[in-house]
């Protein structure tokens, strides 16, 4: 994954980098917003990591910019650090094409986790496969399985199961909550009882937990999809 | 300050209304005196007709003298019916005509004399004279009950004392009343002062006091305007000097954070929330001089950047949570089960970490006021219940509308079930920087202070108690039935 990180801070933008490096992203650092529009026009990335407060341009401006046609990657997700955080830059950061935003300080793992999540979503848009650490959800062929080092094996899922699933895959490892779910399965039928949305989860339960993937209850909230070490 | 102002005005209007009633019945005593002397004349200038209304001395010694009133004296009893009468006596004082209580010391000249004689209840002024009559030497008296003098003393209360009495009464009313609505408007001033909080230095309108109290409402309007700028000024360098921090902040924690999972990758971890496949660590090459930190000490490091981070990040919303910067801010609709569920998100990692239920209990319910502001006040109720309830503890989050005595209040809650705060520290912790003595872990003293500020900026209601199990901390924000505009 090669990700773009646009940054004038050296302090900022080396922690970034040093740490984005060692959990395996490719990290390319421009200081500026000209430079890093300039670096857009000729070559894609998987995702860019933009602060706001950039000295000319500023992230917002540059942000606009990328989705331009004629940039190698209109389409990839842009993360936007900022100092502010009033609720008119976030919100304005959002409107101007940005698809998430984080207010520094921030902690290193959290980046690193919205960051995936960003990319499974991109991802999930442009190869149709959705995966979850050894799960894998092919939303085209509308196959679900388990790949391990060695072996791949298909879980048979029922439409509501899949349902479910999905939708706990396209927002993990951010917690579903049940009413969301409740009306993600009323596509499948017009009345269904809060209770249906436990059963369909119990029933992944029985299928999923064998491999390790786990779907945690939140206590009067909904489910997380979580990894247990086998 | 009115009840002191009331009485000196009371003493020095009563004090001259009680020497001007002085006056008055020392002047109608004179008058009265003037009356009597009047009165005396006219019985002495009667007594000589009298004498000459005694024609004849009596035609036998059993009967009395020959009597024809002369007509002063006739129109002077007929005047006066029962408050007047005459008698005639012979020099031993032996009655001869005339009532016989009308009775004095036979005079031994012949000058007239006066004596007061009570008869029925009425004292009367006798004018006695010894004179030469037709019937020979006799003494004369005239009786008049209609003495002013007499009648000045027995009417002196009713007449006199009793109206001035009321008078005084009266004005005492008067000046209560117009004392306090004269000074209705610096009392209200006064009150409108004494019930301020400490924060609210907004300007008195100045329009709205009467104009005697106008230069004070200045120079108060002054003074406040002076604090304010003092104020802001404070409040703005600690939002500044929190702001810069951010920065530099942002920087050395985004090192150290890498550094620490640079570290935590190259030991083998038994049990790892990571998503990502395992990467092998990345080996730099040994410079020279460089030192080798340890990954406990990274830890550390870390554990210290975040704090400090945090502690930057708190300073700037308690700076913002001002209700005076908040004036140019509009206030919206917060959805408050939303806002439970969005930090139900952001601190479940925490939590699962320190092996917490995290868990909701939420019901729709909306206020008016600031989404961020919010959020920051029960971000800080729910890392505080994170920090201090131990491993396996529940902490639970909620939200909705107690109804109570016919009105319907929305509240949050957050409940833990941790060491909780002992009664005699649950004023206490609202302080800014005050931490429990003996309290284990990390945090500022500052998570209840910003909660606390952030619930009065909403006119809401911050109170600590102990957990349904009668252990535990519950921290509950009501708000008020009709959120108020914020900042007007």
């Amino acid at each position: 994954m090669r990700l773009l990180l646009v940054e004038d801070d050296v302090m900022v933008a080396s922690g970034i980098k040093l740490g984005l490096t060692d959990a395996g992203y490719a990290v390319d650092w421009v200081g500026s917003g000209e430079r890093a529009e300039e670096v857009l026009r000729t070559e894609s990335f998987d995702a860019a990591i933009i602060d706001i407060g950039l000295p000319a341009m500023d992230g917002l401006e540059l942000t606009r910019r990328l989705r331009r046609p004629g940039m190698a990657s209109p389409a990839m997700p842009v993360l936007i650090l900022t100092a502010r955080d009033a609720l008119h830059d976030r919100v304005q950061g959002l409107d101007w094409g940005a698809d998430d935003y984080m207010v520094k300080p921030f902690e290193l793992p959290e980046l690193l986790a919205r960051l995936r999540a960003l990319l499974r979503r991109s991802q999930a848009a442009t190869t149709a496969v959705l995966s979850f650490g050894p799960l894998e959800l092919d939303t085209a062929g509308r196959r679900a399985s388990i790949r391990t080092d060695d072996a791949e094996q298909v879980i048979d899922l029922g439409p509501r199961e899949w349902t479910v699933l999905e939708y706990l895959l396209i927002h993990a490892p951010k917690p579903a909550s049940k009413d969301k779910l409740l009306q993600a399965l009323t596509g499948w039928d017009k009345e269904i009882t809060p209770n249906a949305v436990e059963v369909y989860v119990s029933r992944l339960r029985g299928k999923l937990e064998p491999h390790g993937v786990a779907l945690r209850s939140i206590r009067g909230f909904g489910y997380r999809l979580e990894l247990h070490a086998q | 300050m009115t009840s002191d102002l009331r009485n000196r005005l009371l003493v020095l209007l009563v004090l001259p209304l009680l020497a001007l009633a002085l006056v008055g019945v020392w002047l109608d005593y004179r008058s009265a005196d003037e009356a009597a002397e009047r009165h005396d004349q006219r019985l002495l200038r009667l007594l000589p007709a009298l004498a000459d209304s005694v024609l004849a001395p009596p035609i036998r010694d059993s009967e009395p003298p020959l009597l024809l009133l002369a007509p002063p004296v006739e129109d002077f009893l007929r005047q006066h019916p029962g408050y007047a009468a005459y008698s005639v006596r012979d020099t031993s004082g032996r009655l001869l005509l005339g009532d016989a209580w009308v009775q004095a010391a036979v005079p031994t000249t012949q000058a007239p004399e006066f004596h007061s004689v009570e008869y029925g209840g009425v004292t009367y002024r006798v004018a006695v004279q010894r004179g030469r009559t037709g019937a020979g030497e006799l003494v004369v008296a005239l009786a008049d009950g209609s003495d002013p003098r007499q009648q000045w003393a027995q009417q002196l209360l009713l007449r006199v004392l009793l109206p001035n009495l009321v008078l005084v009464a009266a004005a005492g009313l008067a000046i209560h009343w117009a004392v306090r609505r004269a000074f209705k408007p610096l009392v209200d001033l006064a009150d409108a002062v004494e019930h301020r909080s400490p924060r609210d230095l907004s300007p008195i309108d100045e329009a709205a006091s009467p104009a005697e109290v106008r230069p004070l409402v200045r120079s108060l309007n002054r003074l406040f305007a002076l604090v304010n700028a003092q104020a802001e000024g404070q409040r703005r360098f600690v939002a500044d000097a929190a702001h810069q921090l951010r920065t530099p902040l942002a920087g050395l924690q985004a090192q150290v954070e890498a550094w620490a999972m640079m570290a935590r990758a190259s030991v083998p971890a038994p049990l790892s929330l990571n998503f990502d496949k395992k990467h092998p660590p990345a080996q730099g090459v040994q410079a020279p001089g460089a030192i080798v930190l340890g990954v406990e000490q990274i830890e550390k490091l870390r554990h210290a950047t975040r704090r400090t981070s945090q502690l930057a990040h708190q300073l700037l919303a308690l700076s913002r949570a001002d209700a005076r910067s908040l004036d140019a801010q509009p206030s919206q609709r917060v959805d408050l089960k939303d806002l439970c569920e969005t930090l139900l998100e952001s601190f479940l990692d925490a939590a699962t970490g320190k092996g917490l239920d995290l868990g909701l209990d939420v019901q729709s319910a909306h206020v008016t006021g600031h989404d961020w502001l919010l959020r920051e006040l029960l971000s800080n109720l729910v890392d505080n219940a994170i920090k201090y309830t131990p491993a396996a503890g529940v902490v639970t989050i909620r939200c909705g509308v107690r109804h109570a005595m016919g009105l319907s209040r929305v509240f949050l809650q957050v409940e833990d079930d941790g060491p909780g705060v002992p009664e005699a520290e649950r004023g206490r912790v609202m302080q800014r920087f005050y931490r429990v003595p003996g309290t284990v872990g990390e945090g500022s003293g500052l998570g209840l202070a910003i909660a606390d500020e952030i619930a009065r900026v909403h006119h809401a209601a911050l109170a600590l108690g102990t957990g349904a199990q009668g252990r535990g901390l519950v921290v509950t924000v009501v708000f008020p039935p009709e959120p108020p505009v914020v900042g007007s």
